[in-house]
């Protein structure tokens, strides 16, 4: 299939395109070292850290659910995957940190390719529950096996966490390695989003019986976003692990995957960043309002009810709909 | 994969039997559709065309009978194989991308025709370059084709409704299909967007076999030459267009249905 940007968009523009995202990255760049080396709290620094790498956890959500148009209320297999992973890795064998993740990475596409075959016949509200239902099973595994996983207190107490020279409890380069994996992530999914595959995700969640017809294998790029969304969400997994320095059953719980869906859902699933402006949302207002646990499930809860009434594209949906208004309005004077 | 080249008709069905559970929809239905043709499938409702014409493109598989495209078979074959060798169709309900433009639409249309590698596309390759040049030509074409080069860059969902009909044959004719199936093509349109399309189909024609289902006899009578007409889910008669509604048993089975719409 051919390069979408190649017919949308003309020469002239793509080449503009690329300088105006080119410094949006530079941009990104220098907020991020910016902010790592003028905040001081270790505790805001830390948490930022932490927003970033769940906000990796939302992107793999939304390979699925903006991708291919599917609930992966099981994604937080991916992310515990990748949290006993590191935890594993560091604490029983011993393995330095990033040796640990890689593996992991390597699990989670493995074990994504061997569900999906099974779960991605379904679809809707089936294939939701289903892999909902693996993630219970990954809990009581991981309750039970006490001698890898440390069984229901999980796993604590790691050597300090580093990646070669960068030491990741130090709150400045935990926050600057997240961020720029972050930002990786997003450059990816971004090029993914214009390639021809990405093009071929869109065709299958618009629309699978019209895909199929026009010779889109609907199965096959189901399989390959679940397969590229696992190791992000395992990544997110392990990279949580400097923040919690715990690894519970917990992770398994279908509430970590509801607050990647909430995050997504925020910002909006159809945009690459959305998820990312929805974690930067969910998890600093909270902070900075110092709202009591309960109280934020109900503060966002009424949020999300508002955003799915008003705005069903998440956030930025507000702001494309404002421009789409503005820019109607000039094209009809014109045509006038 | 590609589906040779072969003498005789373009679709061939034996003895379709299609059952679901205890309800049989089909029962040996047999047809032969020959290159060039314009063949029309009609009958009431729940008289089993639709069944009949997705067991023909390879969504449903029959409970047994046989069915060749351009002389081989094609049981077993999954959907985006029989896509992807020169077979194309619309839908009578999901018809087009919604959240897409018209352009991305056609885009998308293309998928079946178009194999080229990350590497051929970075380091520019001379049939990738032919084959983009070829698709921006195709683009142009079937723009002007299905009227709509003014539209390019509107979504596709908020065309009119026959806009949309016309924009989903713009759509099947990207992969330029030997054999088109058409899904009830008129349903639901005004008078006028059915004459633009009956007139639209005359202009594809050419160099193509179409199958239509449709309800529609003025559209079934102005375009085909020759319709199938089934009744519970048996063949009743092959003929023209005149000869079918004027068959008695044809017209039992209308009785009190509107065929004059």
């Amino acid at each position: 299939m051919i390069d979408r940007e190649q017919v949308a968009v003309s020469d002239k523009k793509r080449s503009g395109r690329t300088a105006r995202e080119a410094s949006y990255v530079a941009c990104a760049l220098i907020a991020i070292a910016v902010f790592a080396y003028t905040f001081t709290d270790p505790f805001v620094v830390t948490l930022a850290g932490y927003t970033c790498a769940f906000a990796l956890f939302a992107l793999s959500i939304n390979i699925i659910l903006g991708g291919v148009g599917e609930v992966p209320l099981g994604q937080c297999l991916f992310f515990g995957v990748g949290a006993y992973g590191a935890a594993i890795g560091m604490g029983k064998l011993g393995l330095p940190f990033e040796v640990s993740v890689l593996i992991a990475l390597v699990l989670s596409v493995v074990l994504a390719a061997i569900i999906g075959v099974i779960t991605l016949r379904l679809t809707g509200a089936y294939f939701s529950i289903v892999s909902w239902g693996l993630t219970g099973v990954a809990m009581v595994a991981a309750t039970n096996l006490e001698e890898i996983t440390g069984g229901p207190l999980g796993l604590f107490g790691f050597p300090p966490i580093e990646i070669g020279p960068l030491q990741l409890s130090d709150p400045q380069t935990y926050f600057a390695v997240t961020a720029t994996i972050l930002l990786l992530a997003i450059l990816f999914l971004v090029a993914l989003r214009r390639s021809p595959f990405g093009a071929a995700m869109d065709s299958v969640r618009q629309n699978p019986h019209l895909a199929r017809s026009v010779g889109v294998d609907v199965a096959r790029v189901r399989l390959k976003a679940f397969m590229l969304s696992a190791p992000f969400a395992a990544l997110a997994g392990a990279l949580a692990v400097p923040y919690t320095q715990i690894v519970t059953p917990e992770v398994f719980s279908v509430a970590n995957t509801v607050d990647g869906l909430l995050m997504v859902l925020l910002g909006g699933a159809q945009l690459v960043v959305g998820p990312v402006i929805g974690a930067a949302i969910f998890t600093l207002i909270p902070q900075a309002m110092n709202l009591d646990p309960n109280i934020r499930i109900l503060v966002f809860s009424s949020i999300i009810i508002l955003i799915m009434m008003f705005a069903p594209g998440g956030l930025h949906q507000l702001g494309v709909a404002l421009r789409d208004r503005l820019g109607r309005k000039t094209d009809d004077d014109r045509s006038r | 994969m590609t589906i040779a080249v072969a003498e005789g008709p373009a679709v061939s069905a034996r003895d379709i039997v299609k059952r679901y559970g205890g309800v049989t929809a089909l029962n040996g239905v047999s047809l032969d559709v020959q290159e060039g043709e314009i063949f029309g499938i009609i009958g009431p409702n729940g008289a089993g065309k639709s069944t009949l014409f997705d067991i023909l493109c390879g969504i449903t598989v029959p409970t047994s009978g046989s069915i060749r495209i351009m002389g081989s078979e094609i049981a077993g074959m999954p959907p985006h194989h029989i896509a992807r060798s020169g077979v194309a169709r619309t839908f009578q309900r999901t018809a087009v991308f919604a959240e897409s433009t018209v352009l991305e639409n056609l885009l998308f249309g293309r998928h079946a025709s178009f194999h080229h590698g990350v590497l051929g596309r970075i380091f520019g390759s001379k049939t990738f370059a032919r084959d983009q040049q070829a698709f921006q030509t195709r683009v142009e074409e079937v723009l002007t084709l299905i009227g709509l080069d003014g539209e390019r860059h509107r979504k596709a969902g908020v065309l009119a409704y026959g806009v949309q009909r016309r924009l989903a044959v713009g759509i099947a004719l990207m992969s330029d299909p030997k054999i088109m199936f058409l899904d009830e093509p008129a349903a639901g349109m005004n008078g006028r967007e059915t004459a633009d399309f009956i007139a639209l189909i005359r202009a594809i024609a050419p160099g193509r076999t179409i199958l239509i289902v449709e309800h529609d006899m003025a559209v079934i009578r102005q375009l085909c030459g020759r319709a199938l007409v089934v009744v519970d889910g048996r063949p009743v008669v092959v003929d023209e267009p005149h000869h079918v509604l004027s068959h008695p048993e044809v017209v039992t089975a209308y009785l009190g249905a509107d065929d004059e719409e």
